[in-house]
């Protein structure tokens, strides 16, 4: 079916029922995540702290692993023709061990080490700073709104792409990581941009509103579209570019910032236009019955 | 519709895109061609320390006359008796039977007289009453504790203590801190701060690192980035900036405490004599040398030098033990003396490697690393490549994305060229403020380089709204119309970037500025000649 028909050919109430459903999921995910991990989205090593190597592939992974048997390695990974080894907490002694060892042994290592007050301190703030971007979001629709209505469902829109996109991650095990929540504080800002224009195209132009929603979405779509089509070219160097080459390697932080956008756009697609545009239709039929009542008596 | 060369928006953004070029136009130096930008560590390659300064600012309440009754009833084993004198500014400690001449010394407090009274003996201290405290939470605590204010009364401990164990220390002697955060805060003053980062900063300096940033947050953090140094080498030259101390033998294996590093005010460059022998001269300060005579005179050091060898610590480890000098002990015996050299013998690099410890041994504050890393040059080079690549792939996607909607060369041309033109300004206003572009700044760019066609798109779609491109008033009202909307979406991703700048000492501040950067220049320079050139364009003949 026609995408554009779609989104304005069934009752606007059981649309909206259905976006809500699909975010009630996503909470639903948060909430066991939670009680498996202690955190609605999995903590990465920046905010859990450790140590992270990568090193070329220059053995096998045992050979690796009996190589760093002295140290306390949690997981290693094949990213590409670099091993990713994670690490658990070291005193100060034998992480400079460690460092001394990799950079004599590897050719190009790459080393990070995040100790427990620079973790919790992450905790903290990702705790404050998600919530205010959030609220700073907030008011600005209120400002540019002034509906209450149009505003909240602005508003819950940007809050349901969030939390869709954090359930995805728990879904595909990408870690809340510094790039992440840079993602996500992204995604705040980018998921009203198709929202605005919806609202604006509905409610300030004259003409039926069914047809002012398809021409909305016909320019949405496309906006969604390039910018999905931008960071999924970021998000194929950053995952498969070592194909290509054998100097190059995953790169983890432009990876989880290009996924976490990814399903951002996705989740964005859906609550944008099921759910708000469904909305919007309930709204002004509702506020048209309202008027037209008014006017018979 | 007017001519669009003579547009005042048309205008800014070509000077801006020329003025773009400019700036990014590759400078030929010695190393062949290279451009204005700089590259984070990441891209560039090097290695960062995040330190954590220990310490804490503490109020205690505690009465200084129960701390000398412990002290020198435990020092004694007997009863004591102890009285302020505020009009001589001294305590006086009454012991029964006999004292030892040095248990005040040995206790911590100087120049005190000892006289015997019969059956007891007399121990006058002259000491403040904040003296006294400080000096038991210096012994107590095995640490540095520098006196900040008798208004509230209060101390800067220069080590990693808690509250509790703080708290328990003062309870042997009847006293508590301060309720709530003004008796216990952790870090340390502005002042040690700066005097640690001068410290880390010269001591970097010396050694010829170029770009090496050294930062402050939050008045307890560093940061040190390193371009071109391993991690390794890094921790080595940072990682554990040492307390320096001067000892001096007392019997057998025993030694005192002299001095600390704060007490040599100068060292000058390691200097070798005719025959070949190497010494690093220094020099102490009044107070460093009224000590250090006195240690010399107590241990008898002056009258036996090579019973009493004169040590230095750095972080408790000897990095150099001699007896004085013959000259030395001599003029010691009848002055303090505040310039030394420390000789060596016949190493040189010895000597060089003691006066970097005589210079840096006097960092105030112990240090945590709390957090480090590395990027070889040659493996930031490949991202360099990759992330170029990314870019590349981003803005062709984004064209053949374009191209698919309108199918329309007159559009998809203009479009894709402006979304470029943002990307240029962007990285040339990054070059010209010195942001350091990194793997994090280069995904700003890119989702920028999404969120700015969309913005084209809008633009687009309200102008050609009913299939063609109106002219005069109804150009005009659409134009504005596409700006409310895209006003409006620039407004929200800004605030809600702003967070970005706070977290994680700031390692996404490079992706929260080149995001802001981007959607401004997209919002003020860019977008609005696309709308006046679009609108030419597309305008049926008139």
């Amino acid at each position: 079916m026609d995408p554009e028909t779609f989104i304005s050919k069934y009752e606007p109430k059981k649309m909206v029922a259905i976006s809500l459903a699909v975010l009630a999921v996503a909470l639903l995910i948060m909430g066991f995540n939670y009680i498996k991990t202690g955190s609605p989205v999995t903590l990465g090593v920046e905010f859990t702290g450790g140590t992270i190597i990568t090193v070329p592939v220059v053995e096998s992974e045992d050979e690796l692993a009996a190589k760093l048997a002295a140290y306390p390695v949690l997981d290693i990974r094949d990213v590409g023709h670099r091993y990713m080894v994670q690490l658990g907490p070291m005193d100060d002694a034998e992480y400079k061990q460690l460092s001394e060892l990799v950079d004599d042994e590897y050719q190009d290592p790459e080393i990070k080490y995040m100790g427990p007050v620079y973790s919790t301190r992450l905790q903290e703030q990702a705790k404050t700073y998600i919530p205010l971007s959030f609220l700073f979001m907030a008011v600005v629709v209120f400002l540019i709104f002034r509906t209450p209505f149009v505003a909240l469902t602005i508003i819950l829109s940007a809050f349901s792409d969030i939390m869709i996109t954090a359930a995805a991650m728990d879904t595909v095990g990408v870690k809340l990581s510094l790039g992440t929540v840079a993602a996500l504080l992204m995604l705040i800002g980018y998921s009203v941009d198709s929202n605005i224009l919806l609202n604006n195209r509905v409610l300030k132009r004259k003409g039926k509103t069914e047809e002012k929603i398809q021409g909305a979405f016909r320019t949405g779509f496309a906006m969604t579209s390039t910018t999905f089509c931008a960071i999924f070219a970021l998000f194929l160097v950053s995952a498969f570019s070592y194909l290509v080459s054998s100097s190059f390697t995953q790169i983890n932080i432009l990876f989880d910032i290009s996924v976490v956008l990814l399903f951002g756009l996705l989740a964005d697609l859906m609550n944008t236009w099921v759910m708000n545009a469904n909305a919007l239709r309930w709204y002004l039929a509702s506020s048209k019955k309202a008027t037209s009542r008014r006017q018979k008596r | 519709m007017t001519d669009i060369t003579k547009d005042p928006r048309v205008i800014i953004f070509f000077v801006a895109v020329a003025a773009a070029l400019i700036i990014l136009a590759p400078i030929p130096s010695e190393s062949g061609l290279h451009t204005r930008l700089k590259y984070g560590l990441d891209l560039e390659g090097g290695s960062w320390l995040q330190l954590k300064l220990q310490g804490a600012i503490v109020e205690p309440q505690v009465d200084p006359i129960n701390i000398l009754t412990k002290q020198f009833s435990d020092a004694t084993g007997r009863d004591v008796e102890v009285d302020w004198r505020p009009e001589s500014t001294d305590y006086q400690i009454t012991v029964d039977g006999k004292a030892s001449a040095t248990m005040a010394e040995d206790l911590g407090y100087a120049q005190a007289t000892v006289t015997p009274r019969g059956n007891a003996t007399k121990i006058t201290i002259p000491a403040t009453p904040a003296g006294v405290i400080m000096n038991y939470l210096e012994t107590s605590l095995d640490s540095d504790v520098k006196y900040l204010g008798s208004d509230p009364l209060s101390f800067e401990i220069r080590s990693n203590v808690t509250r509790d164990e703080l708290e328990a220390i003062l309870a042997q002697v009847g006293g508590t801190l301060v309720a709530g955060d003004a008796g216990f805060s952790e870090g340390v003053t502005e002042d040690t701060v700066d005097e640690t980062k001068q410290v880390l900063d010269r001591k970097l300096n010396r050694l010829g690192l170029q770009d090496i940033k050294v930062r402050v947050v939050d008045n307890k953090f560093i940061l040190i980035d390193l371009a071109g140094v391993s991690i390794a080498d890094a921790q080595e030259i940072v990682g554990k900036p040492g307390v320096f101390e001067i000892r001096i033998q007392t019997t057998g294996n025993d030694s005192m405490h002299v001095l600390y590093g704060d007490q040599i005010v100068d060292v000058s460059l390691p200097q070798g004599d005719q025959s070949g022998n190497w010494g690093v001269p220094f020099t102490l300060s009044e107070e460093g040398a009224l000590a250090f005579q006195k240690a010399a005179v107590d241990t008898g050091a002056t009258k036996n030098r090579m019973d009493h060898d004169i040590s230095m610590y750095l972080d408790e480890d000897e990095i150099f033990s001699a007896p004085l000098a013959q000259d030395l002990a001599a003029s010691l015996e009848v002055a303090p003396m505040k310039n030394m050299v420390a000789q060596v013998g016949g190493d040189s690099q010895r000597a060089h490697e003691l006066y970097i410890h005589l210079r840096e041994g006097a960092l105030p504050v112990n240090v945590e690393i709390i957090g480090s890393g590395q990027v070889t040059a040659a493996l930031g080079s490949q991202f360099k490549k990759q992330v170029l690549i990314a870019g590349i792939m981003s803005i062709l996607a984004v064209g053949l994305v374009i191209y698919f909607r309108y199918r329309e060369p007159k559009i998809v041309i203009p479009m894709v060229a402006t979304s470029f033109s943002e990307v240029l300004m962007m990285l040339a206003l990054a070059a010209l403020l010195k942001w350091q572009l990194d793997l994090a700044s280069i995904a700003g760019i890119i989702a920028v380089i999404g969120t700015g066609v969309d913005h084209l798109v809008i633009i687009t779609d309200e102008l050609l709204y009913e299939g063609k491109m109106p002219s005069g008033k109804i150009y005009l009202a659409r134009l504005s119309s596409a700006f409310g909307i895209i006003m409006a979406a620039a407004a929200t991703t800004i605030v809600a970037m702003l967070p970005l700048f706070g977290m994680g000492f700031g390692a996404f501040k490079s992706f929260a500025l080149i995001t802001i950067a981007g959607v401004l220049i997209g919002v003020l320079i860019a977008r609005p000649a696309y709308g006046r050139i679009i609108g030419s364009i597309m305008q049926p003949g008139e």
